[in-house]
């Protein structure tokens, strides 16, 4: 079974924590979902494949030219921050 | 038959008669919402005063729909259905939803999902579970769990989901409805909040495939906004499902569904589930498809799950790295920068989303990547070239969308590892991998819960998938279906 250590240095590198509890439910699940993924490893020749990371070729997608478009406002931009001073996102002391 | 659930070239017959207003049908909609919220919970937000552009040439001039809550609407919350979003208000609008607006279709609700899309039953909403409208101790599944039970209970004759593995799929067979998710890029993304961006979807539900056609046809189209966006078709949808489906082939997989290979599984549902499957077949070659059975190689099958969880845990641990409770979100009150993500991130995401995205950094972890991450992406391949492959021979895939009704709330008794659920359960994400057209319709009752059928096409083949499903729909007459459960 995966360390419960293990899965809290995963979890702190996203940065949230998780109840003990929850560690051990995702211990479990580990074990269930580490099986099903042994299932990948028993394909035949699939070291030969390379992998599909979109699923089809995208003949289209090409980078538009560097201009500007579609600007939003900065009140816009500032519409859902809870703290703000003088048009900037206001956070506490970064500098000590 | 209240207006409201008729269908919508019928609903737009009565607008030019001047039978009915979308005023009246607005109010209409909002009144069965608010009666049935309680019992039901489909929406995080109901907009209670009607905005509508005029455009008497579209067909959803005046017809009111539902947005599921993941979809960005400038002004409107949308939560995506978690805490970490919960006072969140859009800046700009999602293509889908400036297309719907522009249309004169009315905007009368957001829907709650499964949290950002992630889940699969319909009980993870910050604001609680969504029940099936048939039976409301049934779950209706997710992630589009608003949207589906929406069009189930008749308050809206069509509503929008998003589908990263079956999240529109497999709602609209537990709840009677039809379910389409187009070709990757078919529709665009734009303001969509992003889960898993190679698999994820938008696309539409209704009581028939006819009304499908209807939304396509305004929801479909390139966008420059969305780089995966394919370019415009000249086809109209509603004017090609002409139910013409001479020299069509379909194909099912015995591996999926043969019935002896669960001879031995005391499950009533699943037996009854998979007879139902074959009498439709057996109807869709009396109307004159050819169907085949074909065999399939089962690990590559049985591999389908964990390479979907695979890429989309991977996916979604990085596109929601953006939800810090910083630029929005409930802020924390720490003293450090970094404390207060982690508080607000610790306090805004429950626990199956927090699971979800320590798989997926796990499976992103340098001592994981190759044995994970790209092998699923091998498996990916291997798995969408065979379905190309097999569609050079055949129009579609036939399938159970599942292998049995809705699931009671709170059971959780599928083993993970079990035939049931390794491949009836999920052959749905088949179309996320290889961004094939797909669509749920309902094929009759089991228990007097509705079971459905789904069937996938090749990419950029909407229509065809759409012509061949609206030719089993009218030989079934399972359409325009309400939920009798609430009756």
């Amino acid at each position: 079974m995966i360390e419960k250590e293990k899965l809290k240095s995963y979890a702190s590198k996203l940065m949230f924590d998780m109840k003990d509890e929850e560690y051990e439910t995702l211990q479990r699940e580990f074990d269930v979902i580490l099986k099903q993924m042994e299932l990948i490893s028993l394909i035949d020749g699939i070291k030969d494949v390379e992998p599909l990371t979109f699923p089809f070729e995208l003949e289209e997608a090409k980078f538009r030219e560097d201009e500007v478009k579609d600007v939003i406002s900065v009140d816009e931009a500032l519409f859902n921050v809870k703290d703000k001073l003088h048009n900037q996102v206001k956070v506490p002391k970064v500098v000590e | 038959m209240e207006n409201i659930q008729m269908n919508i070239i019928d609903i737009q017959k009565k607008i030019k008669l001047g039978e009915v207003t979308s005023d009246s049908l607005f109010k209409d909609s909002l009144n069965k919402a608010n009666k049935y919220q309680d019992k039901y919970n489909c929406f995080v937000t109901l907009i209670n005063t009607k905005e509508q552009v005029n455009n008497p040439n579209s067909l959803l001039n005046g017809i009111p729909y539902a947005l599921k809550d993941n979809i960005s609407t400038k002004g409107i919350l949308t939560t995506a259905s978690s805490n970490i979003l919960s006072d969140y208000v859009p800046v700009y609008d999602a293509t889908i939803y400036k297309k719907l607006k522009d249309s004169g279709a009315v905007l009368m609700g957001k829907t709650v999902l499964d949290e950002l899309a992630m889940g699969g039953t319909g009980t993870t909403g910050h604001t609680g579970m969504v029940k099936n409208p048939w039976n409301s101790e049934c779950l209706i599944g997710g992630s589009s769990s608003g949207s589906a039970a929406a069009v189930a209970l008749g308050i809206v004759p069509f509503a929008i989901g998003s589908d990263t593995g079956d999240s529109i799929r497999k709602p609209a067979a537990f709840g009677g409805v039809v379910g389409y998710k187009p070709t990757y890029g078919r529709v665009s993304r734009y303001g969509l909040f992003a889960f898993a961006s190679s698999l994820d979807h938008l696309g539409c539900f209704a009581r028939s495939v006819e009304d499908v056609a209807i939304v396509m046809d305004t929801i479909k189209g390139h966008d420059e906004k969305d780089m995966t966006s394919l370019p415009d078709e000249s086809v109209v949808y509603l004017d090609s499902i002409n139910n013409d489906i001479r020299g069509r082939k379909l194909f099912y997989i015995k591996e999926i569904c043969d019935r002896k290979r669960y001879e031995n599984i005391n499950d009533e549902e699943l037996h009854k589930t998979l007879d139902n499957f074959y009498s439709v077949i057996d109807k869709c070659k009396e109307m004159g498809f050819v169907v085949e059975e074909v065999s399939f190689d089962e690990t590559l099958l049985n591999a389908i799950y964990p390479t979907y969880i695979s890429i989309s845990c991977a996916e979604a641990t990085s596109n929601n790295a953006n939800l810090t409770g910083i630029l929005y979100g409930p802020r924390s009150d720490a003293k450090k920068v970094n404390d207060m993500m982690f508080d607000a991130r610790t306090k805004g995401f429950s626990e199956l989303i927090k699971r979800r995205f320590v798989l997926g950094s796990y499976i992103l972890q340098k001592e994981n990547q190759e044995k994970l991450f790209f092998n699923s992406g091998r498996i990916r391949r291997m798995i969408v070239d065979k379905f190309n492959d097999l569609f050079k021979e055949y129009d579609g895939l036939i399938l159970p969308a599942s292998g049995g009704i809705a699931p009671k709330a709170g059971s959780d008794d599928l083993d993970k590892l079990s035939k049931r659920y390794l491949l009836l359960e999920n052959h749905l994400a088949i179309g996320n991998f290889g961004g094939f057209p797909s669509i749920t319709i309902p094929s009759g009752l089991v228990n007097d819960m509705p079971v459905a059928i789904n069937i996938t096409g090749r990419v950029k083949e909407d229509v065809v998938v759409l012509n061949m499903a609206k030719k089993i729909e009218d030989v079934l007459g399972c359409k325009n279906m309400i939920a009798r459960g609430d009756k």
